[in-house]
C-alpha cells in the first residue's frame, strides 16, 4: 500500500488566513465607485394578479435612480435553477410577472444611492392587486379544481408527473410477511440559513460586457441562463464567486435578484448591489421541501423486510426549483439503504402558494430516510429485536442495486453499524437500569443513511479542471468548483500535491472566475471531492507524465524509473535525486516548455454510509428534548483532510439537531403570510444547545470513481442525525414521533395522552 | 432607519426640554437595542432620538441593606449579571439579566429599558415585581416615585408620559430568609425570548411564609401578579401539596395566547411546572 | 442629520462623518473601510458584527455610529499582533478547523477575544456561555471550542513561560 505524504493530513486550509483576519472579501464587501444599492418590494399577498404598479412617487424621490416591474423586464420563461446538463427542470418562472404566487414574491425592485433611501422607495411604490384563490397546502392543492398555481406543466399542480420506483412484486411481498407496519410519516419546512445572505453585484463594461460578482454554488449556471435571458454570448458574461458564506445547497438556484441587478446596473449605468435582508433569505430563499410519506413494510419474524411500499409527496412552494430533482432522488432512495426484493414507491411533488423550496444538503433523502429508518425501529420493537440489528440485518451491501442503478461497492452501512455498536457500548446501553427518578429521562437511539455523491442520474455530471506547473517547479490548478467553506480547495491542492508528487505548499488553486477557470457544474451533491477532486487528479497526472518524461531525458533513464515525492525526482534502485525544480530550470539556457494538463470526467456516482448513535435527555415535565451526545460513524472511502471531513459531520449534525427538534419555519395556512422570517423565532441551536460530538470516519468501502477511493460527505450527516434523535426520544420515554421538528409541546401532549389512555 | 434629529443633553431638565420642543415626536435612548431594532423594522420611527448616556448619576448602581438596590438607568443587564451584590440579594433579576439574549445585547441594554419597553416577556420585569420595586420618574413637573405594579398597561404600553424619563429603578432589600428564583421557558438555552418566565421571591420566618411575590411573564398583556396564588402559601407552612396548589392556582389565574412560540394551552401548562419548580428551588435555597 | 464624529478604531485616531440614523455597523463598513466585521441578519441575533466597544463586546448593528464617538473599538482587523503575525485564536481558528465559510468567524473571534481578556482560563461551558449570541451554521460549534480551549491552554503556558 502506497504511504501518502499529504492525503489525509489536515493540512492548513488556504482559504482560512483570510477569513480570521477579516481580510476575506465577500461580495457585500467590495467597494465600487458610484455603487447603488437595489432594493426588493414583495408581495404582502399570496396569490394575486397585478392590476397597477405606480411607482411615480418612488422615482420622485431623491437619490432613486431606476425602478423596474414586470413591464420593464424582458419575459423569457426560465427554470429557477436551470442546470444545464439535467434531465428534469421545471421551466415556470420569470423574472418578474404579472402575477405573485406567493407572500413574499418580487413585484418591483429599485436603485438608489443609499440603502436607505432604497428602502424608503419601496414604501412610496402601489401596488394593485386582484387577489386569486390560493392553495397553501398539499390537501387544498391536490383538491378537485384546486386554483392552479401554475398554467403550464402537468396541470394539478403537479410540479412533474409522478415517478415510481419498482421491482419485484409487492402484493407478493406482503403476502409472505409476518409483520406488516404501515405509517404516516411528514417533514417540515426548515431552511438553510446561511449567514451570508444572498448578495450580487452586477457592472456593465463600455463593450457591453456584464460582470456578476455573487454568492452562488454554481457560477456557470449563473453565466448561462444570465446570457440567456439577457440576450448575451457566453464571453459577455464573467461571473465571479471568491468567498462565500455558505449556501448547503440552496444557493445554487437563481433568485431572480441576479437579472434584476443587471438590469438595474444596464439601466443606471452605474455598478448595483442587490444584498437580501435576513427576512428576505426566508422569503425569497429556499427551504427544504416539507414531505407527507405513506410507508408500508413487511417483514419475516427473523426481520428480513418482504415489501415496501410508499408514496411520497413534497411540497414546492410556487416555483418548481429542484422539485423534479428532490422528487427523483427522494423517490429512489427508498428502494435501497434496507434490502428489499419487493418495492413500489411513488414520488409527485405539488406547487402550493408558498415560499419557494428548493436544494438543500440531504435533497429529498433527509425526509425519506427520516420515515424509513424510524419504521425500521419500529418494526425491531414489534418483532423483539434490537434495532442495531435489524438494521444490520438488512443493510444494503457489495453487490445490492444502488438508486443510481449501480451495483454497491462494499460493506459501508454494515461496517458503521458496527463500529459505532463498539464505540457507544451498545449491547451495555440496551441493557442499563433506567433512571426513573425526578423529571428527566434518557434515550439512545441509532439512525442510519447512504447518500450519493453527484446527482447522477439525475443530472449528466461534468467535472474539469487544469493544472499547470510553472518553471520553479511548482503548480497552479483550475477549478470551477465553488468554495462554500468545505474546504474543497484546499482538499483539491491536497489531491494535485499528491498526484504529481510536490509540497502541498507549492500547489496554488485558481477558482472562482468564469472567465479563468474550465466549466464547472457547480458545488452540490456531495460531489466536490468525488468529482472535482478526482478530475484535479486527472489533469495533475497528465503535469506529472510531462514532468516525469523531462526527469527521464535528463537522467537517460527508462520514465518508468522516475519517482517524484514530496517535490523531489529520483531514479529507482539508485541514490541519484534533483528536485523538480531543478527538472524544471532551463537547460542550455532554453527554459521547460508549459507543462500543462487538462482532464474533462464524466463520473456516476457513489454512496456513502452512516451510523449516528444519539444520545437524548427528554423533561417529561415540560417535553424539552436536549441531544447530550451523538457518536457518527461514517464511512467516506478516503479521507483527504481529516478536519475538514470531521467538519462537514459536526456541521451537519446541528442543522440536523436544527431540523428535528427546534427549526421550522412556518407559513399563515390562511394568508400565506410568513409567520417567523428572522433568527428571533426560527429557532437553531446554538452554541449552549449542541451535544458533544465524537466523530469516527472509516475508509472501508473505496469506490474507484473518487480520488484513491474518496467518496462525498457534505449530506450525509444531515439525514443519519434525524431518526436518530426520533429513535432516541422513543427509547427515553416510549413514545414514537413521525415527524419532524419534534416540538416541546408535542412531547408533553403525547404523554399526557398515552397516560390519559392507560388511565 | 429613517433619518432623525440626535441629541445627547448632559441633564434631565435639558432632555426634557429636548423633548417637549419636539413635541414628542422623540425617543429616549438608552442601551438602544430595542430602540435601532423597532427603528430599523418601521415599528417606531421618532424625529429625534435623545441618548440619556450623558446625564450624570444615571449609571447608578448601590446597594444598601436598610434601603435596599438602586439602579440608574443606564445600568446594563450585564452589569447586574456579573454583579455579586445582585447574586446575593436579588438572585431572581439577576438571573432575569443573564438569560435573555446575548452578552454583546446584554452590555448595551439597560434594565430599565428593559422595564419601559414594557414587553409581555421582559424577563427582569417578574422578578422586579416580585420584589415590590418601583421608579423614580422625572418629567416637566418634577420627580415622582411610583409602584412598579401598574406602570406596564399594555405591551409596549406604559403610564409614562412622553417627555418623562425613568431615572432610577428602587428594590426594597430583602428581609432576611429570603429566596429568590426566575425561571425561563424557551426552546434555547441562551438567546431566547421567554415562552413563560416565573418569578419567585419568597421569604420564610419561623416555619411559615411570611412573604411571597409570585409574578408570570409572557402569559398575559402585562406581567401578572398572582395573589391567588401567592395566598395559598402566605402564613403557612410551604408544605409540598400547597406548592401544587399554589402552582395550579397560578396556571389558572394566567391569561396566555397562542403564538408562533407556543400555544396557549401549553403555556398555560408550563406556568405550572415552572411555578411549582420556582418555589420548590426558592425552598431548597432557604433550606 | 450628519455629525462628526472622533473615534479610535483598532488603535488609529479616526475622523468621520456620519449620519446620525447610520449604525455603527453600516459605518465600519462604509465609511471605515472594515468590511470584517459582518452583517448576518442587523437586528442582533447572530452576532457577525460583534466588536469591542471601549473594553465591552457589543453588536455593531445596535449601536448608532454617533455613539461612537470618543469610542476605542476594535475589530477583527484589530486583532492580529502585527501585519506578519496572527493572534494564536486565529492561529488555532485555523488549525482546528473552527473555521468554514468564515462569515461568522470574525465575530466569533472578536468575542473569543474578549472573553479571554476577561477570564483567562475559561471552563468549557464557560466557553460555550460566552459565544452563545454568535451563530455558526456550518461548524457545530464543537471545533470552535477546541480553537479557544486551546488558544487559552498555550496562552497561559507561553505567559508562564514568559515569566
Amino acid at each position: 500500500m502506497t504511504a501518502f505524504s499529504i492525503i489525509g493530513k489536515s493540512v492548513k486550509r488556504n482559504d482560512l488566513i483570510d477569513k480570521v483576519t477579516g481580510s476575506a472579501k465577500y461580495v457585500a464587501d467590495m467597494q465600487f465607485p458610484g455603487l447603488l444599492y437595489g432594493k426588493t418590494l414583495r408581495s404582502n399577498v399570496a396569490h394575486a394578479r397585478i392590476l397597477r404598479i405606480d411607482a411615480s412617487r418612488a422615482l420622485a424621490l431623491p437619490g432613486v435612480k431606476a425602478v423596474l416591474t414586470h413591464s420593464d423586464v424582458p419575459r423569457v420563461l426560465h427554470a429557477g435553477s436551470p442546470h444545464p446538463r439535467s434531465a428534469s427542470l421545471s421551466c415556470d418562472q420569470y423574472i418578474l410577472d404579472d402575477k405573485v404566487r406567493f407572500w413574499g414574491e418580487s413585484v418591483a425592485v429599485v436603485a438608489a444611492t443609499s440603502e436607505e433611501i432604497a428602502e424608503e422607495a419601496l414604501g412610496l411604490i402601489q401596488v394593485e392587486y386582484e387577489l386569486l384563490p390560493a392553495v397553501f397546502t398539499v390537501e387544498e392543492a391536490l383538491r378537485p379544481g384546486a386554483p392552479l398555481v401554475h398554467d403550464l406543466g402537468p396541470g394539478g399542480n403537479q410540479v412533474l408527473d409522478p415517478v415510481t420506483c419498482q421491482r419485484g412484486d409487492v402484493e407478493k411481498g406482503f403476502q409472505e410477511a409476518d409483520l406488516i407496519l404501515e405509517g404516516d410519516y411528514e417533514g417540515g419546512r426548515p431552511v438553510p440559513a446561511y449567514m451570508e445572505p444572498n448578495v450580487c453585484t452586477c457592472q456593465w463594461d463600455p463593450t457591453g460586457g456584464l460582470t456578476v460578482w455573487i454568492s452562488t454554488q454554481t457560477s456557470f449556471m449563473v453565466r448561462g441562463i444570465m446570457a440567456e435571458v439577457l440576450g448575451l454570448p457566453l464571453n459577455k458574461v464573467r461571473v465571479l464567486v471568491d468567498h462565500m458564506g455558505g449556501g448547503f445547497g440552496a444557493k445554487q438556484d437563481l433568485f431572480q435578484t441576479e437579472f434584476l441587478c443587471a438590469l438595474l446596473a444596464r439601466k443606471t449605468g452605474r455598478p448595483v448591489r442587490m444584498e437580501f435582508t435576513r427576512e428576505e433569505t426566508f422569503l425569497g430563499g429556499r427551504t427544504r421541501h416539507p414531505a407527507r410519506i405513506w410507508l408500508k413494510q413487511g417483514f419475516k419474524k427473523d426481520g428480513t423486510i418482504t415489501a415496501r411500499q410508499a408514496r411520497i409527496v413534497y411540497t414546492s412552494g410556487a416555483y418548481g426549483s429542484h422539485g423534479p430533482g428532490v422528487t427523483n432522488v427522494g423517490t429512489t432512495a427508498l428502494a435501497s439503504l434496507y434490502r428489499c426484493e419487493n418495492i413500489h414507491v411513488v414520488g409527485s411533488c405539488v406547487y402550493t402558494n408558498t415560499p419557494i423550496a428548493g436544494a438543500f444538503r440531504g435533497f429529498g433523502v433527509v425526509q425519506a430516510y427520516y420515515a424509513l429508518d424510524i419504521q425500521m425501529d419500529e418494526a425491531a420493537v414489534a418483532l423483539g429485536m434490537d434495532p442495531a440489528e435489524l438494521k444490520l440485518r438488512n443493510a444494503v451491501r457489495e453487490g445490492d442495486v444502488a438508486p443510481s442503478g449501480h451495483p454497491l461497492i462494499g460493506h459501508g452501512l454494515e461496517d458503521c453499524i458496527r463500529r459505532g455498536k463498539e464505540e457507544v457500548g451498545w449491547e451495555a446501553l440496551r441493557s442499563r437500569e433506567r433512571d426513573e427518578h425526578g423529571p428527566v429521562r434518557r434515550g439512545w437511539g441509532l439512525g442510519c443513511e447512504m447518500h450519493g455523491s453527484s446527482a447522477y442520474p439525475g443530472i449528466k455530471e461534468q467535472g474539469n479542471a487544469i493544472v499547470k506547473m510553472n518553471e520553479d517547479g511548482t503548480v497552479v490548478l483550475f477549478t470551477g468548483t465553488a468554495g462554500l467553506g468545505t474546504g474543497t480547495h484546499t482538499v483539491q491542492a491536497q489531491i494535485v500535491a499528491e498526484e504529481i508528487g510536490v509540497t502541498f505548499e507549492s500547489v496554488s488553486v485558481v477558482h472562482g472566475d468564469t472567465d479563468a477557470v474550465p466549466w464547472d457544474i457547480g458545488a452540490f451533491a456531495s460531489h466536490t471531492t468525488y468529482m472535482g477532486g478526482r478530475v484535479a487528479q486527472m489533469a495533475a497526472a497528465e503535469v506529472k507524465a510531462q514532468l516525469v518524461a523531462r526527469a527521464a531525458l535528463q537522467q537517460a533513464v527508462d520514465p518508468s524509473q522516475i519517482e517524484v515525492r514530496d517535490g523531489v525526482v529520483s531514479v529507482k534502485g539508485t541514490d541519484r535525486s534533483v528536485s523538480v525544480r531543478e527538472v524544471m530550470m532551463p537547460k542550455r539556457g532554453i527554459p521547460a516548455p508549459q507543462f500543462v494538463g487538462s482532464a474533462t470526467y464524466h463520473p456516476t456516482k457513489s454512496y456513502s454510509f452512516a451510523a449516528h448513535f444519539v444520545e437524548v435527555a427528554v423533561d417529561i415535565e415540560t417535553g424539552a428534548v436536549k441531544v447530550l451526545q451523538v457518536v457518527p460513524v461514517h464511512e467516506v472511502g478516503k479521507v483527504i483532510h481529516p478536519v475538514a471531513a470531521a467538519g462537514q459531520i459536526e456541521g451537519g449534525i446541528q442543522q440536523g439537531i436544527g431540523h428535528t427538534l427546534y427549526e421550522d419555519f412556518q407559513i399563515d395556512l390562511k394568508t400565506g403570510r410568513s409567520l417567523n422570517p428572522n433568527f428571533v423565532d426560527y429557532k437553531m441551536p446554538l452554541f449552549m444547545d449542541m451535544p458533544t460530538i465524537r466523530t469516527v470516519l472509516l475508509e472501508t468501502a473505496p469506490d474507484p470513481g473518487g480520488p484513491w477511493g474518496a467518496k462525498g460527505i457534505g449530506e450525509d450527516p444531515i439525514v443519519a442525525i434525524g431518526p436518530a434523535i426520533a429513535n432516541a426520544i422513543y427509547d427515553a420515554i416510549g413514545v414514537r414521533f413521525h415527524h419532524y421538528p419534534i416540538k416541546p409541546e408535542q412531547v408533553l401532549a403525547a404523554l399526557q395522552e398515552r397516560e390519559g389512555g392507560a388511565q | 432607519m429613517k433619518s432623525f434629529d440626535y441629541f445627547e443633553p448632559h441633564s434631565l431638565e435639558e432632555a426634557v426640554g429636548l423633548q417637549q420642543q419636539g413635541q414628542g415626536r422623540g425617543c429616549w435612548l438608552a442601551g438602544g437595542t430595542d430602540l435601532l431594532v423597532q427603528m430599523k423594522e418601521h415599528v417606531r420611527q421618532p424625529g429625534l432620538v435623545i441618548n440619556l448616556k450623558k446625564i450624570r448619576g444615571l449609571d447608578d448602581f448601590h446597594f444598601d441593606s436598610v434601603t435596599g438596590l438602586r439602579l440608574g438607568a443606564l445600568v446594563t443587564a450585564r452589569e447586574v449579571e456579573t454583579s455579586p451584590l445582585a447574586h446575593q440579594h436579588y438572585a431572581g433579576l439577576a438571573r432575569a439579566c443573564t438569560d435573555f439574549a446575548s452578552i454583546q445585547v446584554r452590555n448595551r441594554a439597560t434594565v430599565v429599558g428593559n422595564i419601559c419597553r414594557a414587553s409581555p416577556s421582559a424577563d427582569t420585569l417578574p422578578p422586579l415585581l416580585a420584589d415590590d420595586a418601583s421608579l423614580c420618574i422625572h418629567g416637566p413637573r418634577g420627580t415622582r416615585t411610583v409602584a412598579l405594579e401598574g406602570f406596564c398597561t399594555a405591551p409596549g404600553r406604559t403610564i409614562l408620559a412622553p417627555d418623562e424619563i425613568v431615572t432610577h429603578v428602587l428594590v426594597p432589600a430583602p428581609a432576611p430568609g429570603t429566596a429568590k428564583v426566575y425561571l425561563k421557558h424557551g426552546r434555547r438555552e441562551q438567546m431566547e425570548l421567554a415562552t413563560v418566565g416565573v418569578a419567585v421571591s419568597l421569604t420564610m420566618s419561623r416555619g411559615r411564609c411570611s412573604r411571597l411575590g409570585i409574578v408570570l411573564g409572557a402569559v398575559a398583556p402585562t406581567p401578572l401578579r398572582v395573589p391567588t396564588a401567592e395566598a395559598l402559601l402566605l402564613d403557612e407552612e410551604p408544605t409540598r401539596d400547597r406548592v401544587h396548589a399554589a402552582a395550579a392556582a397560578a396556571a389558572q389565574a394566567c391569561q396566555p395566547i397562542s403564538d408562533v412560540r407556543a400555544s396557549a394551552g401549553y403555556r398555560r401548562q408550563m406556568v405550572e411546572v415552572l411555578t411549582r419548580r420556582a418555589l420548590v428551588q426558592a425552598l431548597e435555597v432557604l433550606r | 442629520m450628519n455629525q462628526v464624529i472622533n473615534l479610535t478604531l483598532n488603535g488609529e485616531p479616526r475622523t468621520l462623518m456620519v449620519a446620525c440614523h447610520r449604525t455603527l455597523l453600516d459605518t465600519l463598513r462604509l465609511e471605515g473601510g472594515l468590511t470584517g466585521t459582518k452583517k448576518g441578519c442587523d437586528v442582533g441575533e447572530c452576532g457577525s458584527c460583534t466588536i469591542i466597544m471601549n473594553g465591552k463586546l457589543v453588536n455593531a448593528c445596535l449601536v448608532l455610529a454617533v455613539e461612537a464617538n470618543g469610542a476605542e473599538i476594535i475589530t477583527i482587523e484589530g486583532i492580529q499582533r502585527s501585519a506578519l503575525e496572527l493572534h494564536p485564536l486565529q492561529e488555532n481558528f485555523i488549525k482546528y478547523g473552527a473555521a468554514q465559510c468564515g462569515f461568522c468567524t470574525p465575530g466569533f473571534i472578536v468575542a473569543a477575544k474578549a472573553l479571554l481578556d476577561e477570564n483567562p482560563r475559561p471552563t468549557i461551558d464557560e466557553i460555550r456561555f460566552a459565544m452563545a449570541g454568535n451563530i455558526c451554521r456550518c461548524t457545530g460549534y464543537t471545533k470552535i471550542v477546541q480553537a479557544v480551549d486551546e488558544t487559552a491552554r498555550e496562552m497561559q503556558e507561553n505567559g508562564r513561560e514568559a515569566l
